[in-house]
């Protein structure tokens, strides 16, 4: 996950046994307005500079870890499964099907060719999943994987993977990272260099890599031999350049030396809009703005201390000031651009939850009841990231407004990640400010990973058994409805117990050069391609 | 003497790196956590589960054998990416070293001989200059000339010479701009200093031609402050180029650097310093050497390092 930004970190998996998710456009999300794509480019274009917030550091889907290194992923591979914009699980370079709670058979698109034109067969799918899976690779998708048994190629198109217990989350992950083909023979004559700027990578996708360097960035061509005929890349050339610098982001976006950018955050939003050299798209969003919370052993250990917090929260402060109204207030904890399946089911629960409003004179009573005022709450924070900074102070004045005293622990940007990893680091902090997502359109993949005992990111060892009930059920539920129920009624219960506080729902952000459209605008950019349809305006 | 510097900055840089909080395997997955086998595997891998004498030791080892190890994060050879990076540095300073040299040298001279109008114009606009600090200057010039005017590019390298001059402009101006103030007002001070002295005064009342004063009076022995002068504003530039660097997403080794410091990505953070040092000591030594041509009775050795 990320940081400062948005994170990823979901350890769990998704969702759907059908790839058929009942998509009912309409509802993907509660938020109206809010379009998953931007319309189809319908020009030729020779070249497009698309910033991310850091510069590459690798190619290989195993090691793929944040937004640069999913855009560029996401440009050039594929997954078994695709993620559609609306997030609903669509057939990818292979359709699924389920003979049994316990197998999944996967069976190859006829045509589909790596770049260099070998076509790829089950013998790839089998290399490419057991690469993910192997721990002894120190890739950071094992642990999600963790249910497959055994993946057989049972003929040169199919593949069988067998569980060691269902696992419907199984296709989420696997229309993500770690479900993303790779040549065999070429990854195994690469060996250690594949996917690092010393090497190269193959994969199947509409835009093939062209290099790699640190610095300059990763350079994308068109794919002579896409295998989908019916998909025509539009842009001769698409250079993905780290820019974290945010006023040399907005300058060379109002320049044009920039011409796309998913803004994640961006606090210079305002400008942009208002110029006339860039569009800002608004889409679902996938990730969450929450209040992490690192320890249930301070005051934050009191679940009315913790609703009163949430209850004293300024959200529509943080839409407009930290977010320049790119964002939602939410109901829950999830986004409701994460409902990639069941879609009506969740919203009909999603929009029958109540909105979280502000009420400071009821959030101090519950504080004087737990005979907590004067207590002292510890925030972790970062004066040197806007989102971070915003979001914290919105919390010191709800703290202070219910008569709680509020610490700070600022540390440099660069180290705020290591509240999430390091337990030494997180000592005498009870919660720091964080957008988080799922790797696929499912709350359960973030739910997963605070809710569960085990989770990823479940510092303190929270444990509700009817939360964790609902979820494990989830996750061994085949049919979607079903499934949205038990999530629906882990979401619901998890917005009582707290055990993070859901701050804000951001929006996904697309700033596009006026003269581009077609750039996905929905958070599936990470995980699908996001480029197929780019191109001039008509 | 290069060689002890670069021994004592290594073992600091590598000391203050590795007592910095964090670890480098939070930058390489973004925060993700990771499972925790994989953090074993890594751990071993680059060897950050050892003593800090023994991480020290596997680095300076393979250094002296003129391996300076491996990137965590890109998985590539340091010198390989530093390779890569170091003539945008490169262009970048001796760009603002020209600025400076000319502009600066030349201000000083003039203002220096003529006090008046331009004098003072000289010395307000240098107070004003040597007071913004560069990361400033880049925020003005790229809104300016950039984002307003739109005659030079917001930011990265171009391509072909002409291209590259285009944008490197901005960034060697506001790396520069400080700098440069110093090195006039220096050299107006020293100019002037000069003029006052009784030989040249003499020469002046003997009626020897005023381009020969200035020449072989005032500026030779002018010279020596002013080349001192900015033989340390030039190799300081070495280091302030980091910050331009990344306010113009230019691809030199400041920037990496800094983004190395921030991941902790150890190898690259040393074989980025010991270049610095090394240009340091070797920009000093010029100045010094330029002295000791300009001015014989400075003998080389007797003179600070």
């Amino acid at each position: 996950m990320a940081v400062v930004a948005a994170g990823t970190m979901a350890v769990a998996a998704c969702s759907g046994s059908g790839s058929g998710s009942a998509s009912s456009p309409g509802h993907v999300s509660s938020a109206p307005g809010l379009a998953a794509v931007t319309p189809a480019g319908a020009k030729p274009v020779s070249s497009v500079a698309w910033a991310t917030n850091r510069d590459v550091i690798s190619l290989d889907p195993i090691f793929s870890a944040g937004y640069p290194e999913y855009t560029a992923d996401s440009l050039m591979c594929e997954s078994l499964l695709r993620q559609a914009p609306d997030g609903s699980l669509q057939p990818g370079l292979a359709t699924v099907s389920n003979p049994s709670p316990t197998a999944l058979v996967f069976t190859l698109r006829p045509g589909v060719r790596f770049w260099d034109g070998h076509p790829a067969t089950s013998a790839d799918v089998v290399y490419s999943l057991d690469r993910a899976a192997d721990p002894k690779l120190a890739g950071y998708y094992s642990g999600r994987l963790d249910r497959i048994a055994s993946v057989t190629a049972t003929s040169p198109a199919q593949v069988t993977v067998k569980l060691s217990q269902p696992d419907y989350w199984l296709e989420g992950e696997l229309s993500s990272m770690p479900g993303i083909i790779i040549e065999k023979s070429f990854a195994e004559k690469q060996g250690k260099n594949y996917g690092t700027p010393a090497g190269s990578i193959m994969c199947t996708g509409a835009y093939m890599l062209k290099s790699f360097t640190p610095g300059v960035g990763v350079v994308a061509v068109p794919n002579p031999h896409y295998w989908d005929p019916s998909v025509h890349p539009l842009v001769a050339q698409i250079t993905l350049k780290g820019v974290p610098d945010i006023t040399s982001l907005t300058a060379g976006l109002l320049t044009g030396a920039i011409q796309g950018d998913y803004g994640v955050g961006l606090p210079t939003l305002g400008q942009l809009k208002g110029s006339s050299a860039v569009r800002v798209d608004l889409g679902p969003g996938w990730s969450s703005d929450v209040l992490e919370i690192a320890s249930f052993k301070g005051v934050l250990g009191n679940l009315n201390v913790r609703r009163a917090l949430s209850m004293a929260l300024n959200r529509q402060a943080i839409i407009n000031s930290v977010y320049q109204g790119a964002a939602q207030l939410p109901r829950w904890i999830s986004n409701p651009g994460t409902f990639g399946y069941g879609q009506s089911v969740f919203a009909q629960a999603y929009d029958s939850s109540p909105v979280l409003t502000q009420n400071i004179a009821e959030a101090r009573k519950l504080v004087q009841q737990a005979g907590d005022t004067g207590k002292t709450i510890t925030f972790g924070t970062t004066s040197q990231q806007a989102v971070v900074a915003g979001v914290t102070a919105a919390y010191q004045a709800a703290a202070q407004a219910i008569g709680l005293k509020v610490a700070l622990r600022s540390v440099p940007a660069q180290n705020y990640i290591d509240f999430f990893v390091s337990p030494q680091f997180r000592a005498g902090v009870d919660a720091f400010p964080a957008a988080d997502y799922g790797d696929y359109a499912d709350p359960a993949a973030l739910l997963a990973a605070f809710d569960l005992p085990g989770g990823s990111v479940n510092y303190d060892n929270f444990n509700d058994p009817a939360i964790t009930a609902a979820l494990e059920q989830a996750r061994t539920t085949a049919n979607p409805d079903q499934r949205a129920a038990l999530v629906i009624k882990a979401e619901e219960l998890t917005i009582q117990q707290l055990p993070w506080i859901p701050d804000v729902e951001p929006d996904t952000v697309l700033v596009l050069s006026k003269d581009l459209t077609g750039a996905l605008s929905s958070t599936a950019y990470l995980f699908s391609p996001w480029a197929d349809q780019l191109g001039g305006t008509g | 003497m290069l060689l002890a510097s670069l021994l004592v900055a290594s073992f600091v840089i590598f000391a203050a790196l590795y007592l910095a909080p964090g670890t480098p395997l939070a930058a390489l997955s973004g925060g993700q956590p990771l499972p925790p086998g994989s953090v074993q595997v890594l751990e071993q891998r680059y060897h950050l589960n050892e003593s800090f004498l023994a991480q020290y030791w596997y680095w300076l080892d393979n250094a002296l054998h003129g391996n300076l190890g491996i990137s965590i994060t890109l998985r590539e050879n340091v010198s390989t990416l530093i390779a890569s990076r170091i003539w945008t540095t490169a262009g970048l300073v001796l760009y603002a070293s020209l600025i400076i040299v000319v502009l600066g040298i030349g201000l000083g001279i003039v203002s220096g001989l003529r006090p008046g109008r331009l004098d003072t114009g000289v010395l307000v606009v240098t107070a004003v200059s040597a007071a913004i600090p560069a990361f400033v200057a880049a925020i003005v010039l790229i809104m300016v000339f950039a984002v307003k005017l739109g005659w030079f590019p917001a930011l990265g390298n171009g391509t072909g010479f002409l291209g590259n001059v285009k944008h490197f402009t901005l960034p060697a101006v506001a790396l520069a701009a400080a700098s440069l103030a110093i090195v006039a007002r220096v050299t107006r001070a020293s100019v002037r200093q000069e003029s006052d002295r009784e030989h040249v005064q003499t020469a002046v009342s003997r009626g020897i031609p005023a381009h020969r004063v200035i020449q072989r009076h005032i500026l030779r022995n002018a010279a020596i402050p002013i080349t001192t002068i900015t033989g340390i504003t030039i190799a300081s530039l070495i280091a302030v180029a980091a910050v331009v660097e990344v306010a113009f997403s230019l691809n030199g080794i400041g920037a990496y650097l800094v983004q190395a410091a921030e991941t902790k990505d150890i190898a690259v953070v040393q074989g980025i310093s010991l270049l610095l040092v090394t240009a340091f000591v070797v920009v000093n030594l010029l100045a010094d050497v330029i002295c000791a041509v300009l001015d014989p009775r400075l003998a080389l050795r007797d003179r600070p390092r």
